[in-house]
């Protein structure tokens, strides 16, 4: 099997410790960089599997940082916050970012955020054959569509369809309420108008997940939007 | 504003008659010196002495007194100065019109100072007013400065607070990553400095939101959100503690649809703190109830437990900082500012935390966010 490399940029010695330690081993390759120009060059030279992102760079702010990158470059980009800050969160997944992740964070939880992106970053996009979901008593079928539930159909509205393929489409990912709003209803009239998007949630979750307020499917990131577990 | 001028009011009675006196002496004196020089002196010319004295007085002592030497001087000019001597009768009808300009002239000119006099005593008073407003000023401003240096003390204080919560969370992700590592080989003692780990960063994040509520810096977006949303949440975020608990939910059901307009991670986080206070303070075997209604205007959250509740004297001390019910180990757990934080949070997007005491024994809190009415088929 082909050795994935991980890039970390992060200018706290301790951090870059922890990632290396946490993710390194025989099938895993850590590289390093200690500012963001050098992250920015190193990714364009090596062209890693997947970058681990410090928000908190002395040189460049993280969110350059990963704006820059994703101009040219589709890789998995999960960024590291010391802050519980959602605006900055939100204002990262906006600007291409696909995860991040809170200071201080468990390396259970960084491999299993990095073995999460990896994988979403090595399936095919979405086509006919894994169109097909099953969830629990729910088997949603995005390409006819339709959805049974304990093997009776149930309806869903167009816009109720829109916005489950939209969150399927980025299975994994968390989806800011501006990029799903924007998908679903255009990027027309945001504002208000998101209490759509929270009312459409709650009846979307109420016909596809077992206890709509034990959610399985579709998860709440607060303050930031929503993500499909599939 | 109104001045009253007081010393016009006890000038009198501050200083007696004396001066009084001394006037009609000097007007006695004058009248004697005159005497002596009668026949070099005419009418006006004694007329002309006369008036000085009266005016002098009236300057000096008021009108009361212009009046009183006008009085004897017009009496004294007749007498003394008017032919024919010793009388009060006036031999020439020319000395009548001497006599009563003199008189007019002396009563106007009494007036006349009296009322100079009295614009004078304003203006002292205004003057003094002026002054004292001037010293007040400057004691506030004095004052002003001190609150600004506090406010500054202050800034900097949540500042430097602000700096060390940012930089305690590197070094807390290291112990925490090298302790999950020991624990995964099995040491107990490193899953508890994991645990530690944990507790100390979330006292970090308790005093940093202390910092931005006091400090007015708090960040808070009250947009329009959905009831079971924020419980599915809040329900997800206490998920590692409820293990074996059960937690039962009640949502309203029907029209109007449960939209709040409310900031979702920071009630989000209000809501999660109740919950674990219910299910630290209740026994394990005892449900703890999760509700959401629309209350009027407002979307009415409330937490109930089946723990010891709270006594009475002691409602509202639960919002205190550091607040520990009476009798419980210091060591159970939290910061002491969850409650207070919790009320702070709600507070700050115009809503409301409450406590009552729950019929049967345990504890209801109930959070209170503005509610909104949603056309849905809008939004279609």
């Amino acid at each position: 099997m082909a050795v994935t490399t991980v890039l970390v940029i992060d200018d706290e010695p301790q951090i870059r410790r922890v990632v290396r330690n946490a993710l390194g081993d025989e099938k895993t390759r850590v590289i390093e960089a200690v500012s963001g120009a050098e992250g920015i060059d190193m990714a364009a030279a090596e062209r890693p599997d997947l970058i681990i992102l410090d928000l908190g760079l002395a040189d460049i702010p993280g969110v350059d940082v990963c704006r820059e990158i994703r101009k040219w470059y589709d890789v998995p980009i999960i960024v590291l916050s010391a802050r519980h800050a959602d605006a900055e969160k939100v204002e990262l997944l906006d600007a291409g970012a696909d995860d991040y992740i809170t200071k201080p964070f468990s390396t259970s939880e960084l491999r299993a955020r990095v073995r999460a992106q990896l994988r979403r970053a090595r399936t095919t996009p979405l086509g006919p054959a894994n169109s097909l979901i099953e969830a629990g008593a729910v088997t949603i079928d995005l390409a006819k569509p339709s959805l049974l539930r304990d093997g009776n159909v149930v309806h869903l509205t167009r816009i109720e369809w829109d916005l489950l393929r939209t969150l399927v489409k980025h299975a994994g990912r968390t989806m800011t309420h501006r990029q799903i709003f924007d998908a679903v209803w255009g990027s027309s009239s945001y504002g208000d108008a998101q209490q759509y998007l929270r009312v459409h949630i709650r009846s979307l979750r109420r016909k596809i997940e077992a206890d709509p307020v034990r959610p399985r499917l579709i998860i709440t990131e607060p303050g930031v939007g929503y993500r499909f577990e599939p | 504003m109104v001045i009253i001028p007081l010393s016009a009011v006890t000038r009198a009675g501050n200083r007696g008659r004396w001066p009084w006196i001394v006037w009609l002496g000097v007007l006695a004196i004058v009248t004697v010196g005159m005497l002596l020089v009668r026949n070099r002196l005419n009418e006006a010319q004694v007329a002309l002495v006369y008036l000085l004295v009266v005016q002098g007085g009236s300057a000096r002592e008021g009108r009361g007194l212009g009046f009183l030497l006008a009085g004897v001087a017009f009496i004294s000019f007749d007498w003394f100065f008017l032919p024919p001597y010793g009388t009060l009768a006036v031999a020439k009808s020319v000395d009548w019109a001497v006599l009563g300009a003199f008189l007019l002239t002396s009563v106007v000119a009494a007036q006349l100072f009296e009322r100079a006099r009295a614009e004078a005593d304003i203006a002292r008073q205004r003057s003094a007013e002026l002054e004292r407003l001037s010293i007040e000023r400057e004691q506030l401003g004095a004052r002003a400065e001190h609150a600004d240096a506090l406010r500054e003390a202050s800034r900097l204080k949540d500042a430097v607070i602000a700096s060390v919560s940012h930089d305690l969370r590197t070094p807390l992700t290291t112990i925490k990553a090298l302790a999950a590592d020991l624990a995964s080989g099995g040491d107990e003692r490193a899953m508890i400095i994991e645990e530690e780990a944990d507790r100390l960063n979330s006292l970090v994040a308790d005093l940093l939101d202390i910092s931005r509520l006091n400090s007015g810096t708090a960040s808070l977006n009250p947009e329009p959100n959905e009831a079971e949303d924020l419980i599915g949440a809040a329900l997800q975020r206490v998920a590692g503690t409820t293990v074996g608990r059960e937690i039962r939910v009640a949502i309203e059901e029907g029209d109007p649809l449960l939209i709040g307009r409310f900031d979702f991670p920071q009630t989000l986080r209000a809501l999660v703190n109740l919950l674990e206070n219910a299910l630290k303070y209740s026994p394990p075997s005892e449900p703890v109830d999760l509700g959401v209604r629309r209350d009027g205007e407002w979307l009415a959250f409330s937490v109930s437990d089946r723990g010891q509740g709270v006594p009475a004297a002691e409602g509202e001390r639960i919002f205190e900082p550091f607040y520990r019910k009476p009798g419980l180990p210091p060591d159970v757990g939290g910061s002491g500012l969850g409650l207070l934080i919790a009320r702070a949070l709600v507070e700050a997007q115009a809503g409301s935390l409450v406590y009552e005491a729950r019929v049967g024994g345990g504890s209801i809190f109930t959070l209170r966010v503005p509610a909104i009415d949603v056309d849905v088929l809008a939004g279609q």
